[in-house]
This record gives structure tokens, C-alpha cells and sequence, in this order.
């Protein structure tokens, strides 16, 4: 046993000299070179991970089935509705330039735009890109409003009190869509129905209990009616036309946010 | 002939449809297709039937999962194509080929398909020109097992009805009701699926194609109908005795519950310290009049208005995390190969691949209490949604299987439309109208205990509530639903026994108004699904007084049978409706959930089946004891 441990020792003590011997051969520069590349690979992985986490650059399309979006979402990046669009099932994400920028010269940003479904059964999938967005776009249907004019407003709200929104400030777009038709409501209309319904919903959510199950944060100030201008992260109102083309309010609204 | 065929991406996007059948679809065949049968999990199904004014389409599609394409063909109702499968079948072929994820116009495949369809024009010519040729076969083909047999011949009952001219029942799906139309025709459907695969759709087609020419024979619809009312003497024969055993079995023990036995002791359900007062009756003269003072009521909150706790680490094991210890033995083709192209990840998932794990998720959902039938159907539409995918790198097939099982079962359990029942109440008071709700079961499920439940959860959000016991029929209802009302402290309508309960509940409703109150609860008295003369007094009730929500009230105990309770209470209520459009269950209140640990699977039955929403869930037998459905932790506890 002692000969075997002996024998295995002196064998290590040879391999370790060997390896210092190798070492040493080498000109220094070649280990200090590899050295640090290794260094500079390591702290460059870390810095891209960093800014990654960091940086929400993604802006969020969402809304109630049926209003738009996913037109939207084409007329951006390609500047068509092609040959028409169903109910989808899945998200569409994609990082893009925006079709009008692509004649523009200069320095050209690429846009990360998500175009979540609408339909009641897939809203958990907007959780999964919250966190990740640096602005959210909600499109209402101006042409079919007051009948769905409930189901938008509580849509709306149960966005404006999630934690992640209202945590981060994510600002908040609504587009009136669909406005080249002549029946579709105006921008205020549709602003004054959505605030007269989220009202409604406030008191009837709020005043009840301290622990709501669904809603993490409690929307405006008691006592007061609510408007817009008393959510902590920016509302706006814009209007387009989705089949139409006529985005510009929705595209300013991005490049604010992917530039800031 | 062919009306449309569409080929669309997962997201939405149209990407090529054909120009030549420039027919534009009336309706939106399409969207309700997606919304009533794809997102419903329904996707393993051969076929969906659209009604809309002007148009009766049939709608078959197929998926390229690996793409994320999906391929639609329309056509009209009334017209057979046996060509159908075999299209879309080599269109996907073709089309997945020239596919690119970049580009959105597919002009060149227009040539492509019209060779395509020409094709299968010609293909299916020959088979059919083979079949009648063979000649009439058994009228009855497919069905290797006895319940396939009855399928198909209910399936040919339903076609057959339907040929008849019995529009009515058809009228029932109706286009834009989420989810009712989708479900029933997953009934009518059934004839389609005892045949196996698509070739021997052709059969089923054949003898539908034989029934007409008998139909034509005997120069009336009354051949046809003869064999459907046969069928149906038969089978409502065989179902009647085993309703009446059962029916007389729940009244026999409903009784014996409500007799007070003095020995009884409080069942404890948890390891709560058990209450100092057991016995609730008040001190009451002859006829229990309210000559007491009654202290009202008030056991703290209600749990629906508590946070469920809940811990969310779970969701990290199952979302999308890949190297996971598989827990069913999925049945692996040589190991190695096995392990290697898992990490490499390229390998398209067979369907013999996923049957292994499929098989045993379908079994753990069983042990869960999910109806067999659910199942089944669960399964083949997660494996339709899978098929032809590519495995992802680092990923096993159960794992992948797991988390699609997830996803869809997730989907299937959010519910499609507000169950905010407050919101809806103030929207009623607004109009000035009462908002009146139904509880409708079978006996013995605890309606007239939930009822109270509901009540105490709206007293304690200032709603003023009115009872109307429009239970006439079981001994003792009445005087239960007055003790509940005066330890709540709120109105109660009654008229006494033996009388109509539709008329009860208008007047009640009248009442309501009069005494301006926001809800009114119905109490009805439990009864078999298949108890012709009871449910046609339930929808005469219903269709009388136009309730807000008709809650189906199941326990959470029962297992294959709240299938068959939920779709029968549909059917009949969509059968026997006056109404053009006709009142089906809005919602489900699931109770006796603290009777079961974990075998949470009759809340997916009943959700699968009907496609109405759990509204709430009985955790107890005091006023507090009503929460909310917690989707996240049923979809934990199912495939734990």
C-alpha cells in the first residue's frame, strides 16, 4: 500500500513539474494574452446580460378580440394588412424596423412590437411580456364600442392596477381604431365612456373588500371621479385606421418610448 | 363544391386564400371556428358545422404544428365531399415547402393547388364510384366496441333527424354563442368519429347516402323518422330505469338527511375545534312563525373576498424549465438515440412518440376524478397540437407533452367572459330591473345551502337580496329556505308546496320589483337529467321569467356523470326553449370541494363540457364557505 501511495505521489509531482516546465517555455505574453481574453470574454458576457435585463424595449399591443391589432401590428412592419387577418391564437413578436422609416436615412432603430391575443381565453399571455415593455398600446374598436364598451373598460382596468404596470410606469396608449368609417366614435366619446365605466368598476371593486383577489392596485383617488390623469404612468388617446394605414399617432408613440 | 380554402398562420395572418372560389363566406365561419372549437381544446375533432342566416357551412381543417400553419377548407353543408381530407392533406404537404416565415404573398401556389384539387376531385370520384358498386353495405359500419355501436346509431339518428327537416334542433347553434354551438355539435359530430380515419368517412357518408334513398323510397321523412323515434323509445327505456333507481336512491337519502336525528354527531371536515351550539332550530310556536328574536348572522367575511395564498414557485418547475425528471415512464426507442436527439432536438414528434405519454397523463387525469370521455378528448387535441412539432433542445417528450397539457389546460379553465356577478348586478339596478338568478341540479348537490352562501357573500357587499322557494316539491324545502332568510335577515317569496314553481318565480320576480330589491335568488328542486316531464318544467321556469344567469349547481364528488348531467340539462333547456334565442347554463357553482383532497377533475369535466365558467366554489357547510375558483392551483393539483 505505502509502494502504491509513493508511486502515485511521485507520479503527481512529475506531472506537476511538467506542467510548470510548459509553463515557463512560454514566452509570457502568450499566457498573459490568454489570460486576458478570457477576462474580456467573461466581463463582456456579464455586461450583455446586464444591459439586457436592464433595457425593456418592447412595446405591448393589446385589447379585446377583434379590434385590430394584429393589422396594426402588419401595417408597422410591413405597411399592409396583406390579405386579412383571423382571431389569433398566438402571439406576434417580432423585431422589426418601422415600414415608414425604412426610406428614412440615419441612424434607424429596430422596434421590438408584441401583438398579444385578445381573446378572454389567452389574456395570462400578457403577463409573460409585461415585464419586458417599455410601453403598452390598448386598441379599442370605435366603430363597434358601446356594445363592447364594458368588456374593453374592464379590460383596461384590470391592465392599469396590474403591479408590473404600475410598478414600472409603463405608459399606457389608447387607439381609437378603425376611425375611417364614418359611424366610428371620436376619440373624447370613446375617452369619457372608458373613464364613466372605469368609475363604475372602482367603486364597485374597491369599497367592497382590502384583499381583491384580481386587482394588485387600487385605481384613482377616493372620493373623486375617475380620469385618467390620476394613474401614476402616463394615458394617452391617439386614433388610426388599421386598414387604411394611417398609424402615425401609434408609430410616434413608439419611437418615443424605444428612444427613451 | 369547395367554397373557400384558407391557409392562415398561428398569429392570425392570412396567408393564401383561393382566388379562384372568390365566393366571399357569409358570416364569419372562420373566427368561430377558432373561438368555438380550436381554442376550446376541441381540435381533435373531424369536422365543425357553422349556422348563420343565409349559410350552413361544414368546416374541416388540419394543422402544420411544426410551422404554426393552419389549413381550413369550407364548403356547404349539404354537400358530401369525400375529397375533403385527402386536399387539405397533400395542400399541407405542398404548401409547407414553399413555406417561409418571412414572406406573406403566395401567389404561385394558386397553380399548385388547382392541380391539387383537380386531383383529389378525381380521387374521390373513384372511391365513390367504388363504394356504390361494393353496394349497400351494413347500414351500421365502424364501432369495433358496443358504445361505438350506439354512438353511430345515435350519430345516425341525429343525421338523420336533421335530414328530416327538424331544423329546430340545428336552429340550437346558434353562431356566435361561445362555446354552445361548438359543444353541441361535438354530439353530432359523433357520427363522424365512430368511423375510423378519414377514408371511412366515406362510409358514414355512404350511409347517410343509403338512408336518403330509403327516405326517398317511402316518399316521406316519416321512414327516417320512425327508425330515430325507435332508437330513441330504446334508448330512453334503458336510461329511465337507471334515472328512476337513482332518483328514488338521492330522494330516499335526501330525506333521511334533513330528519334530524338526535344522536348525530357534527361531522368535522378539517381539525376545527367543533361548535358549542349544534342545534340551529329557533324557538318557534305551531306554524314557525317569526315570533323570535333571531340574531342575525354574521360569521366574518366571506372567503370569496379572502386572497387565496398561494405559492407561486410551482409555476417555475413546470414552465418552460427543460431538463425535468420525467414522472410517467414514457417508453423511450433505445436509449441512447433517445438522449442524443434530445439534446440535439431535432426530432419531429410522431404520434406513436406521444402516445406513451399521453397515455399516462390521460391516466393521472382519471385518477383525478376527470370524466373518461374528457380524457380522452383532452388528450387527442393536445396531440393534435403537437404532432409534427420539433422537439426543442434539451427537452424530453413528457416534458413537452406536460407543459402543452398545461397550456391547455390553463386555456379551457380561464373563463371566456366576466364572472364578475357585482358588476352585473349594478348594471340591473341601473336599468331598474331585479337581477334574478337560477340554481338548477340534480338532487341533493346542496342548492338550496349555496343559496344561503351567495346571499351572505351579497348582504356583505350592500346588495339586498329576496329568496323565492320555487322548490314546491321536497318536503321541508320551504320552511329551509325561511330559516335561511330570517337568519339573514332578508325577504323570502313563498307560496307554499304543490304549486307551479314558473308561476312562483314570476310573481317573485314581480315583488322584487316592488320592493326594490337588487337580486333575487330561485331556489328549484333537484332533478335527474333524464327526467323528461321535470326538465320541461325547469325550462318552462326558465323561459318564463328570463333569469340573468342560470346557475348549474354540481358537486364536486360526482365523476363521469357530471358529463352527462351538464350536457343533458344543456340539451333540454336548448330543446324545449320557445325562444329563438335559447337560455343554456351560464355558469357553474361547484360545491362539496372540501370533501376532496385532490381529485379536483369534475371542475375540468364540467368546464369542458358546457364552456360556462366557474363561478363559484362551496368549500364548507356555513355562510362563509364560498371562494372563487383558483385556476393556477386546479391545473397544479391535476397534474401533480
Amino acid at each position: 500500500m505505502e509502494i502504491m501511495d509513493k508511486k502515485i505521489i511521485k507520479e503527481m509531482e512529475r506531472w506537476i513539474r511538467e506542467i510548470e516546465q510548459f509553463f515557463t517555455q512560454k514566452p509570457p505574453e502568450q499566457i498573459y494574452v490568454s489570460v486576458a481574453v478570457i477576462a474580456l470574454t467573461f466581463f463582456v458576457f456579464l455586461i450583455v446580460r446586464l444591459l439586457k435585463y436592464s433595457k425593456s424595449n418592447t412595446v405591448v399591443i393589446a385589447g379585446l378580440s377583434g379590434s385590430g391589432k394584429t393589422v396594426l401590428f402588419y401595417q408597422l412592419r410591413d405597411g399592409s394588412a396583406h390579405q386579412g387577418t383571423v382571431t389569433s391564437m398566438e402571439p406576434n413578436d417580432d423585431r422589426f424596423l418601422l415600414h415608414s422609416e425604412s426610406e428614412k436615412k440615419g441612424k434607424k432603430n429596430h422596434v421590438h412590437v408584441v401583438d398579444v391575443p385578445g381573446h378572454s381565453r389567452l389574456r395570462p399571455k400578457l403577463d409573460d411580456f409585461l415585464p419586458q415593455s417599455a410601453g403598452l398600446v390598448f386598441v379599442v374598436d370605435s366603430l363597434d364600442f358601446l356594445p363592447n364598451c364594458r368588456a374593453a373598460a374592464e379590460y383596461l382596468y384590470d391592465i392599469l392596477t396590474k403591479a408590473a404596470v404600475v410598478k414600472k410606469k409603463i405608459p399606457v396608449l389608447i387607439l381609437c381604431n378603425k376611425t375611417d368609417k364614418v359611424t366610428a366614435h371620436s376619440k373624447e366619446f370613446i375617452k369619457k365612456q372608458l373613464e364613466k365605466e372605469i368609475e363604475k368598476l372602482r367603486v364597485s371593486r374597491t369599497a367592497i373588500s382590502t384583499a381583491d383577489i384580481t386587482n394588485e392596485y387600487t385605481l384613482g383617488v377616493p372620493d373623486e371621479v375617475f380620469s385618467f390623469t390620476q394613474c401614476r404612468n402616463k394615458v394617452l388617446v391617439g386614433e388610426a385606421s388599421g386598414l387604411k394605414g394611417e398609424i402615425s399617432q401609434l408609430e410616434q408613440f413608439i419611437r418615443n418610448q424605444i428612444k427613451a | 363544391m369547395l367554397e373557400q380554402l384558407l391557409i392562415f398562420t398561428r398569429g392570425g395572418l392570412i396567408l393564401w386564400t383561393c382566388k379562384e372560389l372568390g365566393n366571399a363566406l357569409k358570416g364569419s365561419p372562420i373566427d368561430t371556428l377558432i373561438r368555438s372549437c380550436l381554442l376550446e381544446e376541441r381540435s381533435a375533432e373531424t369536422s365543425y358545422q357553422y349556422d348563420s342566416p343565409g349559410a350552413a357551412y361544414t368546416l374541416k381543417w388540419t394543422f402544420h404544428n411544426d410551422l404554426g400553419l393552419i389549413f381550413v377548407a369550407v364548403y356547404q353543408r349539404i354537400l358530401h365531399l369525400l375529397y375533403v381530407d385527402d386536399l387539405l392533406a397533400s395542400v399541407k404537404k405542398d404548401f409547407s415547402s414553399i413555406y417561409d416565415p418571412k414572406r406573406t404573398a403566395y401567389n404561385d401556389f394558386d397553380e399548385a393547388f388547382r392541380q391539387l384539387r383537380a386531383e383529389a376531385e378525381a380521387r374521390g370520384e373513384e372511391m365513390r364510384k367504388m363504394k356504390q358498386s361494393v353496394g349497400r353495405g351494413p347500414v351500421v359500419r365502424g364501432g369495433k366496441k358496443q358504445g361505438q355501436i350506439r354512438d353511430a346509431k345515435n350519430g345516425l339518428v341525429q343525421g338523420v333527424g336533421k335530414k328530416g327537416g327538424k331544423s329546430g334542433k340545428s336552429g340550437g347553434g346558434k353562431a356566435d354563442s361561445n362555446g354552445d354551438s361548438g359543444k353541441k355539435n361535438d354530439s353530432e359530430n359523433r357520427d363522424s368519429k365512430s368511423a375510423n380515419g378519414h377514408t371511412s368517412n366515406g362510409y358514414v357518408d355512404d350511409t347517410r347516402v343509403v338512408l336518403k334513398s330509403k327516405e326517398n323510397s317511402i316518399s316521406s321523412s316519416n321512414g327516417g323518422a320512425f327508425d330515430v323515434n325507435k332508437l330513441q323509445k330504446l334508448r330512453a327505456k334503458g336510461n329511465k330505469k337507471t334515472g328512476d333507481i337513482n332518483t328514488v336512491t338521492k330522494v330516499s337519502s335526501n330525506i333521511n338527511a334533513t330528519k334530524k336525528k338526535p344522536t348525530k354527531l357534527n361531522r368535522v371536515w378539517d381539525d376545527a375545534p367543533s361548535k358549542a351550539k349544534l342545534d340551529f332550530t329557533d324557538p318557534v310556536d305551531g306554524r314557525g312563525d317569526e315570533k323570535v328574536q333571531v340574531v342575525v348572522a354574521n360569521e366574518g367575511e366571506s372567503m370569496m373576498d379572502k386572497d387565496e395564498v398561494f405559492s407561486s414557485e410551482s409555476e417555475n418547475e413546470s414552465e418552460g424549465e427543460q431538463v425535468h425528471n420525467a414522472k410517467t415512464g414514457a417508453k423511450k426507442k433505445g436509449w441512447f438515440s433517445s438522449v442524443f436527439q434530445s439534446i440535439s432536438g431535432n426530432a419531429v414528434l410522431e404520434k406513436s412518440d406521444l402516445q406513451p405519454a399521453l397515455k399516462a397523463l390521460k391516466d393521472r387525469l382519471m385518477t383525478k376524478n376527470v370524466a373518461e370521455e374528457i380524457s380522452e378528448k383532452l388528450c387527442e387535441s393536445v396531440a393534435a397540437s403537437l404532432e409534427g412539432k420539433r422537439l426543442g433542445s434539451f427537452t424530453r417528450i413528457s416534458s413537452t407533452v406536460q407543459v402543452a397539457m398545461e397550456q391547455a389546460l390553463v386555456r379551457i379553465m380561464t373563463p371566456k367572459r366576466s364572472i364578475d356577478i357585482l358588476r352585473d348586478v349594478h348594471a340591473s339596478k341601473e336599468q331598474g330591473k331585479p337581477y334574478v338568478i337560477v340554481f338548477v341540479g340534480v338532487n341533493g348537490v346542496g342548492k338550496s345551502t349555496n343559496l344561503a352562501k351567495v346571499a351572505y357573500w351579497l348582504l356583505q357587499h350592500n346588495v339586498s337580496v329576496m329568496m323565492a322557494a320555487c322548490d314546491t316539491f321536497r318536503s321541508g324545502a320551504v320552511e329551509q329556505l325561511r330559516t335561511h332568510a330570517r337568519r339573514l335577515d332578508i325577504p323570502i317569496f313563498e307560496k307554499g308546496y304543490e304549486k307551479d314553481p314558473a308561476v312562483v318565480a314570476k310573481e317573485a320576480i314581480q315583488e322584487a320589483s316592488r320592493n326594490n330589491s337588487d337580486v333575487v335568488l330561485v331556489d328549484t328542486a333537484g332533478r335527474m337529467q333524464d327526467n323528461e316531464p321535470l326538465m320541461r318544467a325547469l325550462s318552462k321556469l326558465i323561459n318564463l321569467n328570463n333569469p340573468n344567469l342560470v346557475l348549474f349547481v354540481g358537486e364536486a364528488l360526482a365523476g363521469n356523470d357530471a358529463v352527462d348531467q351538464l350536457s343533458k340539462f344543456n340539451q333540454k333547456l336548448a330543446d324545449l326553449s320557445s325562444s329563438p334565442t335559447s337560455m343554456l347554463i351560464d355558469g357553474i357553482l361547484l360545491t362539496k370541494f372540501d370533501t376532496i383532497d385532490d381529485k379536483v377533475g369534475a371542475a375540468l369535466s364540467m368546464v369542458y363540457i358546457s364552456g360556462a365558467p366557474v363561478m363559484f366554489v362551496g368549500c364548507g357547510q356555513s355562510y362563509p364557505d364560498l371562494k372563487k375558483l383558483n385556476v393556477k392551483s386546479i391545473v397544479k393539483t391535476l397534474l401533480k
